[in-house]
């Protein structure tokens, strides 16, 4: 027997979460025509089905774009600082892609490494993940080449998946989303196939090879030529997790702020010499690629992609992680290390 | 005109005539096609042509990795050569210093972009050849600036509130910057006004005030220069109309200057140039 909700019932309960003051996250159509993850008003702008992926990722969830993380006042010749406490709203996200709910184990490790990041911490403590497994992929996906699938269950608390009759099965996977559900199924019998998803298009062995032996190589210029530094791919990304720390304010104070960073804006690496030690782009697009399948899998033991397509997808000049990974697979196949 | 390109192309490496061409390639079927550097003759045959080359490759003429290379062909459409009037008008590059290959265009995109409808410059005008020919522009019944005349009927108060949401999507990803052909300043070893912090003039967060600064900021820097190849508009992964903004504007430069930025390398830059007949006295 399966745990089963109506999407009917589903959507009385995203509404029975809001009025109770929660923060509901659900990919949503947007004013521009784009399907993105965000902040839901109501259980109507939440959609389930007809599009493969949004086109950014849930980290917003606990990493946002930008985050206060004190404040300070000049007092004469005195700064007074104050702490802001971190955000522990309870927050939901439905209908989370698997491939996003992935990445929040991931994340775990870096927030947590040399530092324990409250803000970070608190969040991810308030947040319970319902993800909907996919019933279609298109060219851009690739999870299964990173190890997971249309219904991997890392980083989900609760899983949803597409029965007949506008039903879900519901798959409790954590005390978070059994406490969800809990009173609001009903059980029945189904079965419901799950799908295979894209086929394996690279295998990451070989990859991690290729990026161990080839660190200066004509094949990062020669695939990276076309990249433009924008971050569209790593500020969409589920794991790029990089940022800058700003003050900003006025004379009489202001406050400390932790902004989205990428490793693609020319201006990530400048020193306060001027020296800037990736001074090209293909040098940040290596350091991109060599983060992902080598750098974090060696100091963590994951890879920091979980195959959503979504950089490939967003990238204006069609080049993304599956794009570059592609041709960095066909010189590794062919065993040649250009040096 | 895919033979004729690559023929083109091919003669121009051979010869020694170009270092580099700057064009569109497909690695496979199911991408878009995307800007490729083909510095073999031989690899011409990589180049591709069709009505979803959207890319406005005049955006890479100014970069350091692709300056590099020597001196570029670089094709373009009819609304990317007008970047390219833009960028030698403000020197970016000697016309000498680059060749351009003109592509007829019948519009881009399927249905056709927003820009296409009022494009004046099918036929490239200024290119060391052209290739294709297109058929006659018929101009958008409703006029250039149909969509933002249609805006501009909202009052004040609805306009701010559509930009606030808009701009509440914007994570300041800066890909509406970096696909510019006119957003060098970065590209030129300078700072854009953005990643100025000794001051900082606009907050870098992505914050309704940040983002409100930033995208004002770059409309105002892009006036009487932007060219309306909406490559900012397409690239934009929040889906941000980025065109109405151009558009108010490209309107405004025309409206008080009689200026359309690069229509003609010929009429000096309504913001680059500078006339003793100029009725404001506050600069003399």
């Amino acid at each position: 027997m399966s745990d089963v909700i109506s999407k009917n019932d589903l959507l009385r309960l995203v509404d029975q979460w809001l009025a109770e003051g929660k923060r509901v996250l659900g990919p949503v159509k947007t004013g521009g025509g784009v399907i993105l993850y965000a902040p839901l008003a109501a259980s109507g702008q939440l959609v389930l089905d007809g599009f493969v992926h949004p086109a950014n990722s849930i980290k917003e969830a606990v990493f946002p774009r930008s985050e206060t993380i004190y404040t300070y006042t000049f007092n004469g010749q005195e700064i007074e600082l104050s702490d802001v406490d971190p955000d522990c709203t309870q927050c939901i996200v439905i209908g989370a892609r698997p491939c996003d709910a992935a990445a929040l184990p991931v994340l775990d490790h870096l927030f947590n490494w040399d530092y324990q990041d409250k803000f970070y911490n608190a969040r991810r403590a308030a947040t319970t993940v319902v993800t909907l497994a996919c019933t279609e992929h298109d060219d851009d996906c690739f999870c299964t080449s990173v190890g997971l699938g249309p219904a991997s269950e890392q980083g989900s608390d609760a899983m949803l998946i597409t029965a007949p009759d506008n039903r879900y099965e519901i798959r409790a996977l954590t005390d978070k989303g059994q406490a969800l559900f809990a009173g609001k199924t009903s059980a029945a019998e189904i079965k419901v196939p799950i799908s295979d998803g894209p086929a394996k298009k690279f295998d990451t062995v070989d990859i991690e090879t290729f990026l161990k032996n080839n660190y200066e190589s004509d094949a990062w210029r020669d695939i990276t030529m076309r990249c433009l530094g924008c971050g569209a791919c790593a500020y969409n990304c589920p794991t790029c997790h990089c940022f800058d720390i700003v003050d900003e304010g006025d004379a009489s104070g202001g406050r400390r702020v932790k902004n989205w960073d990428s490793c693609q804006f020319g201006q990530f690496t400048v020193h306060a010499s001027g020296h800037n030690p990736r001074a090209v782009q293909a040098q940040r697009q290596r350091q991109r690629i060599q983060h992902k399948f080598r750098i974090y899998p060696e100091k963590f033991g994951a890879i920091l992609c979980t195959g959503c397509g979504t950089c490939t997808r967003n990238c204006p000049v069609g080049l993304g992680v599956l794009n570059t990974l592609e041709a960095i697979a066909v010189i590794a196949r062919a065993s040649i290390e250009v040096k | 005109m895919i033979d004729q390109l690559r023929q083109t192309c091919r003669k121009l490496l051979e010869e020694g005539a170009v270092n580099v061409v700057i064009g569109y390639g497909q690695d496979k079927p199911s991408m878009m096609p995307h800007p490729v550097f083909i510095t073999k003759p031989e690899e011409t045959e990589r180049l591709v042509w069709n009505d979803l080359c959207f890319a406005n490759l005049a955006a890479y003429v100014t970069r350091k990795e692709i300056k590099a290379l020597g001196k570029p062909a670089v094709i373009v459409k009819g609304c990317d050569e007008r970047a390219l009037v833009v960028l030698e008008q403000e020197s970016q590059f000697t016309r000498d210093g680059i060749y351009v290959i003109g592509m007829a265009c019948d519009g881009v995109g399927n249905p056709r972009a927003a820009k296409c409808a009022s494009c004046a410059v099918r036929t490239p005008r200024y290119a060391d050849v052209t290739i294709g020919e297109a058929k006659p522009a018929t101009p958008a019944a409703d006029g250039e600036f149909a969509q933002l005349d249609e805006f501009m009927k909202k009052t004040p108060v609805e306009r701010l509130a559509y930009w606030k949401s808009e701009f509440s999507r914007c994570v300041k990803c800066y890909a509406c910057r970096e696909v510019c052909p006119m957003c060098y300043c970065t590209r030129q070893g300078g700072r854009c006004l953005v990643d100025k912090n000794r001051p900082t003039a606009i907050d870098t967060s992505a914050t309704l005030k940040g983002n409100l600064a930033w995208h004002i900021a770059r409309a105002f820097h892009q006036a009487g220069r932007c060219v309306g190849c909406d490559e900012c508009t397409r690239a934009c992964p929040a889906g941000i109309n980025l065109r109405l903004l151009n558009q108010s504007l490209a309107k405004a430069a025309g409206r008080a200057f009689a200026y359309k930025a690069g229509m003609d390398p010929e009429t000096p830059p309504v913001i680059g140039s500078y006339s003793l007949e100029d009725k404001e006295n506050f600069i003399q």
